[in-house]
This record gives structure tokens, C-alpha cells and sequence, in this order.
């Protein structure tokens, strides 16, 4: 028997065989300072790589971000370079200089006498 | 063993020591807290200033400026649009070998390396701008290069795929991104936009970091797209006919307005000499770039008399086919007041002869009118007719056109002033005073439509950002410019002018066209005019049931031995008449 038994069995002297007794456990098993300590500093790194995590993705997003606002400048080039060339596809000077036009016989005005 | 070193006798040097360096540790710990606390609370935000500023860039988002547009039967179709080119420029500093860099960059640009190895070499600063406006596929090949210190920065354009068309209408946006001239610079808020800001944690390479919460973003709002109340088919037609009507006549210059009576819409407005805006850097002559027709008054000369004619019968003092007799001259301020040869000597004439003949004394006979007497330009007279000049018809003030330097125009004043008889009974026949073309055919335009003058407009709408169009209503500065049946009588004088004419103009009876022309001398900046220098107008309305357009035509100086009006500008009149007729769906009278 160790010394705590010991000290124990002494503590409980009406104890006898075969009685009902109520046994009182020692109150909730509670974590000591260090190993609160540990476990804060645990969740504390458990949450700062949560948000270094949280902060790179993040920034990662505003790599995609300006990846697209590039793609989306390219292409909004390519459409006022369209834009103009459509329009100067239409513009009066091609137009009347064109082998369609130059075919085209002068109608005889409607509206004056000539 | 010393007394000192017995156990459990207190030793006193120790402890000093103990408490020595403890208190020296707790100064210590002290001071770097305190440290700390100065740094990082007190001077928490100075410092972090410095750290943003390292990291922090900022960035200005240009605005798109609006396109302008201009209708095309009933579509829209663009005038001007904007294109990115690209400024080529070089380092000094870190490029290698120059002769070999410039030789490559010549071969793309086209331009010549010994000019650009010039410059490179001559130049002090880190930045030498070697070419302008180089094209997209031009700054890929040079890109792919990867020459060391040569860079390539985007610069927005404005694009013209018509062209010279309107040029000066239109005006140009200058290498500062301002609006210069014409609508351009009348709207050049409108169309600017306001830039954006983009102020944002960075990266290395500059990348913004979307997590900083410093990031401000401001997003640009671009400028408005406008649509001009100009018809592309329309203009390009009255920019042919007038070049072709000042070659005949050998005249260098000329304008021509054609505007919608009923609304004020200016239809097409061209002026020669011209340039093409994309090459403004180009032109020589600033004076080119001028709308004249809005920004260049002049002595209208005998056109003037239809607007006298009109005041005289609003005022009721002359009736159409008044007769009165005409001296064949007036003695005014010791000047003397006459008519051209063809006019004849004195004689009985009729209100309607003084335009058909361009009577120029039967004008200041019906200017006397206004102020009841014959023989004198008196106060009353002189008070009557310039408040018609300047407040019927709007003279001496600018028409709040779009467009830039707009001049007002001169108008006497008639209380004040030297030889004040003689500079209104000129003012009666289009000379002492100035206008421009627009304030003419706004003028007459008012007279035509029944009295309502509206202001001339250029623009027709405006595309809001939300993409609505906005149209813009015509508006009216002035009711009862003169009654309307003075609007019928003015209209029926100015189609007999046209109808009278020898030889008579090839028009159709179902239409009416109704005219005036003007031979002004030009003004001697010296004083008085000169002898055989002269510019010529015409004024006039097409139309059917009612004037559907009203012209007027200006040109400068012609080099030929008649009268400049009816040989120069009235010839211009009738090509434009006919092509109103032909191609811009002028309705003939119903009966």
C-alpha cells in the first residue's frame, strides 16, 4: 500500500463490508496552467494559419482579379479596334469609291427640272 | 571561511548586487516597453504611413471619352471613336548598344534611325519619346524584342472613319486629352468623363492585393456618347458641292449652314479650306481649324434686307407692295448712300423690288420708316431696328451653339457712336454690322417658320450611362419675331426673288424656294473698305407647303468680275436646292 492509500483508507474508517455507501469522486478533472497554456498557444497558431491561409487565398484572388481585368481590357481593345474598322468600312468616301458604286448609273433627279 | 560565508548568515554585498542588476533589468525592460509604446501607439501611424507608402501604389483609371455619332436616315453611324496607339520611347540609361537598338526600331516604325539615335544621344533625360501613335501591331513586334531600355506606354486616340468629314464641326482633342474646337471643346465635359482611382496594397510586380483593407477603389465614369443632329449624307453631299462652287469661282474659302427651321437642328454645316482632325499635329495654319461659320462674322451685305423687310412689315410701317419713290441715293453724315449700276436712277419702287433689285436705298428709305420720317436715320428709328437686330433676331450675342469660340457679332449701338445715320442706314443693308452665317440662318429661320426663333442645335441626344438616350428638345429663345403673316409675306417676296430670276433656276413648281444674295465689301482694318475686295452671301429656305430647310452660303473673296453674291454664292444655293430636293425627302406642296 502506498502512502496516499494508506492515508486514504484512514480517511474512510465507518467504511465496512458490504454497506451502502454514496462514493463521492474528486470533483471534474480540470488541465493545469501549462497544458492551458499549450493548448492556447495551439489554438492561437491553429487560428493565425487559419488566417495567413484566409490572406493568401485571398491575394491569390487578386492575381485572378487582374488576370481578368486584363483579358477583359484585351478584349475590350479588340472590339473598339472592330468598331472602327467597321466603320470605316462604311464610310462615305469607300463607299462611293467602290468597284459597286463606280458601276452605278447616275438616276435621273425626280424632285427639279435639270 | 569569512564570517560573511557562514550558512545561513545573510550576505549583504549579494544581495546589493541582486537588487542592483534586477532594478538595472527592470530600467531596461522598462525603457524598451516604453520604446515600444512610443513606436508602435504613440507614433503608430506615422510609421505606418511609411510602410504603406512602400507598399501602397496608386493608380489612375482613365475614363473612356464618349464616341461622337451623326444620323444616317434615321440610324446612327459613328464620327468618332476612340483607338489605343502606343508612344515608343528609350531609356538611355540601360540601353546596350544604341546603333543596334535604334536600327530595329526604325525597321518597325518605318521612321528614320539616324533621327532616333539623334535624339537618344542628345537628350539628358531617361525618358526620350522616339515615336507617337504607333499602331497595336507595332508594339507587338517591338515587345518581342525585348530591347533593354525601350518601353511602349498606351495612349487613347480619338479615330476618324469619315475621315476630314465635318472636321471642323467636330474639332479635336488635343495631346493633353482637352477638347479643342468645335464640339470637342463645347462638350468637352460631357464627353471627358471623370477619371477613376485605384489606390491598392501591392505586390512586387505592382499587382494590387485584394485582401489589403487600405485598397481604394474609385471606378471611372466614362464620358457620354453624343449624336449629332448632322446628316452624314447630307454633309459629305454639301461639302462636295461646296468645294466645287469655290473652284469655280476661284475662291479660297467659304461656309454654308443648313439648318431645319421648325426645330433649330443645324442639318449640315461645312467649311472649306479643311483638315483631317486624326492629323491635327499636322496643320500649319491654326485659322483651319475655326468653324467660320460659327466663329467667323462677317459684313452679311444686301442679304441683310430681308430681315429690314421683315421688321418694316412687322412694325407695319410698309406693306408688301407699298411703292414709294426712290431718290437713287441718301446723303448721310456727309457720306452718300447708293445703289449698284444695274439698279438704275431714282424712280418709283415697290417693297418687294428692294430684294428682287437689292435696292440699297429703298432699304434706308424703309429703315426711315421705322422712325417716320424720310430723309433721316433718326433715334427712333435707329431704336427700332436694333432692337429687332439684337433682340428679335439675336445679333451681338452668341447663339449657345455647341461648339467653341463662337463669336457674337457686332451690332451699333444706336444712341452712341460716330456718323451714327449713316452706320444704321448701312446696317440696314447688311454693312456696319457683323454676323456669322449661323446667326443668319437662325435669323431667318425664325422669320420663315412663323416667328419662333429656336436656338441652333447640334446635338440631337445623349446616351446616358445607364444607356438611355436623352434627347435633347429643341429650344426657344424667342417668340414673335415677327407675326406670321409677315412670315408668309418674307417667304412669298423671297420665292418671287428666286422665281424672277434671269435665267430662272430649274426648280419644280411643286416646291418652294425662296432666296437673297449679298455682295459685302470687306471692312478695312485701316478704316473704311476696300475698293474691289468683296464676299459673298445668300440666303434662302427649300421647302413645300412650308421652308423645310434653310440655307445660308458664305464665300470669301471670290476672284471673278461679277457680283460675288450672285455669281459666287448663289450658284452653291441652287446645286444645294436641288440636292435637298433630290436626296433629303423635301415633302412638295400638298396642292
Amino acid at each position: 500500500m502506498t502512502y496516499s492509500n494508506s492515508i486514504a483508507v484512514n480517511r474512510r474508517p465507518h467504511v465496512r463490508r458490504n454497506q451502502n455507501s454514496v462514493a463521492y469522486t474528486a470533483a471534474a478533472k480540470s488541465l493545469g496552467p501549462v497544458s492551458n497554456s499549450i493548448i492556447l498557444l495551439a489554438l492561437l497558431c491553429l487560428i493565425g494559419l487559419l488566417y495567413l491561409t484566409q490572406v493568401t487565398k485571398t491575394n491569390s484572388y487578386g492575381y485572378t482579379i487582374n488576370s481578368l481585368q486584363e483579358q477583359q481590357s484585351v478584349l475590350r481593345d479588340q472590339k473598339t479596334d472592330l468598331e472602327i474598322s467597321a466603320a470605316r468600312w462604311q464610310s462615305l468616301d469607300r463607299v462611293s469609291n467602290s468597284s459597286v458604286a463606280k458601276t452605278m448609273v447616275p438616276a435621273t433627279p425626280i424632285g427639279t427640272l435639270q | 571561511m569569512t564570517p560573511n560565508n557562514k550558512p545561513g548568515l545573510s550576505r549583504p554585498s549579494s544581495n546589493l548586487r541582486v537588487t542592483v542588476w534586477y532594478t538595472l533589468l527592470c530600467v531596461i525592460f522598462a525603457l524598451v516597453l516604453g520604446r515600444l509604446f512610443y513606436l508602435q501607439i504613440i507614433k503608430h501611424e506615422h510609421y505606418r504611413q511609411i510602410a504603406l507608402a512602400d507598399q501602397q501604389r496608386e493608380y489612375s483609371i482613365p475614363a473612356q471619352r464618349g464616341t461622337i455619332k451623326a444620323q444616317d436616315s434615321g440610324k446612327t453611324l459613328p464620327l468618332v471613336l476612340n483607338e489605343k496607339k502606343y508612344t515608343l520611347y528609350a531609356d538611355p540609361v540601360y540601353i546596350k548598344d544604341v546603333g543596334s537598338t535604334v536600327k530595329k526600331l526604325a525597321a518597325v516604325t518605318g521612321q528614320s534611325a539616324e533621327d532616333y539615335q539623334k535624339s537618344i544621344e542628345a537628350s539628358s533625360s531617361r525618358y526620350v519619346v522616339l515615336a507617337k501613335r504607333l499602331s497595336e501591331d507595332q508594339n507587338k513586334k517591338i515587345l518581342d524584342m525585348k530591347l533593354p531600355g525601350v518601353g511602349l506606354s498606351a495612349v487613347n486616340y480619338r479615330a476618324y472613319p469619315q475621315d476630314s468629314l465635318a472636321a471642323q464641326l467636330l474639332g479635336f482633342v488635343n495631346e493633353e486629352g482637352r477638347g479643342s474646337y468645335g464640339i470637342e471643346q463645347a462638350l468637352n465635359t460631357t464627353l471627358a468623363g471623370q477619371a477613376g482611382r485605384l489606390k491598392a496594397t501591392t505586390d512586387a510586380e505592382g499587382v494590387p492585393l485584394a485582401a489589403s483593407p487600405d485598397n481604394v477603389q474609385i471606378a471611372p465614369r466614362d464620358g457620354q456618347d453624343v449624336i449629332l443632329t448632322i446628316e452624314l449624307g447630307m454633309q459629305k453631299q454639301l461639302e462636295t458641292v461646296l468645294k466645287a462652287g469655290l473652284d469655280r469661282v476661284k475662291s479660297t474659302s467659304g461656309s454654308v449652314v443648313i439648318i431645319d427651321p421648325d426645330s433649330g437642328q443645324i442639318k449640315a454645316m461645312a467649311n472649306y479650306p479643311t483638315y483631317n482632325p486624326a492629323e491635327f499635329y499636322k496643320v500649319e495654319d491654326q485659322a483651319v481649324f475655326n468653324n467660320a461659320a460659327v466663329a467667323s462674322p462677317l459684313e452679311v451685305g444686301s442679304v441683310m434686307k430681308v430681315l429690314t423687310v421683315a421688321a418694316g412689315l412687322d412694325l407695319s410701317v410698309i406693306k408688301p407692295d407699298t411703292a414709294f419713290y426712290d431718290p437713287g441715293h441718301w446723303k448721310l453724315d456727309d457720306h452718300e448712300v447708293t445703289n449698284i449700276e444695274e439698279v438704275g436712277g431714282p424712280g418709283t419702287r415697290t417693297i418687294t423690288q428692294v430684294l428682287d433689285k437689292s435696292i440699297n436705298t429703298g432699304a434706308v428709305w424703309l429703315l426711315m420708316q421705322m422712325g417716320g420720317q424720310t430723309g433721316q436715320v433718326n433715334k427712333q428709328a435707329r431704336e427700332r431696328w436694333h432692337s429687332y437686330m439684337a433682340e428679335h433676331f439675336r445679333f451681338g450675342q452668341p447663339t449657345g451653339v455647341e461648339q467653341g469660340y463662337e463669336s457674337s457679332g457686332t451690332v451699333p449701338d444706336p444712341l452712341e457712336g460716330y456718323a451714327l445715320e449713316l452706320a444704321y442706314a448701312n446696317t440696314s443693308f447688311g454693312q456696319a454690322m457683323t454676323a456669322t452665317p449661323l446667326q443668319m440662318a437662325a435669323a431667318l429661320s425664325s422669320v420663315v417658320n412663323g416667328g419662333t426663333y429656336y436656338q441652333p442645335q447640334l446635338v440631337d441626344s445623349v446616351i446616358l450611362e445607364s444607356g438611355d438616350i436623352q434627347k435633347k428638345s429643341p429650344q426657344v429663345l424667342r417668340q414673335g419675331t415677327v407675326a406670321n403673316r409677315v412670315s408668309k409675306e418674307v417667304q412669298a417676296m423671297m420665292s418671287y426673288v428666286v422665281s424672277t430670276h434671269n435665267p430662272r433656276p430649274p426648280f419644280s413648281d411643286k416646291y418652294i424656294v425662296g432666296g437673297k444674295t449679298g455682295t459685302a465689301q470687306i471692312a478695312n482694318p485701316k478704316g473704311g473698305y476696300f475698293e474691289n475686295r468683296y464676299n459673298g452671301t445668300y440666303i434662302g429656305f427649300v421647302g413645300g407647303d412650308r421652308p423645310q430647310y434653310v440655307v445660308v452660303v458664305r464665300v470669301n473673296e471670290p476672284k471673278i468680275g461679277k457680283y460675288a453674291g450672285s455669281a459666287a454664292a448663289q450658284p452653291i444655293f441652287w446645286d444645294l436646292a436641288h440636292m435637298l430636293i433630290n436626296n433629303f425627302n423635301v415633302q412638295p406642296k400638298s396642292q
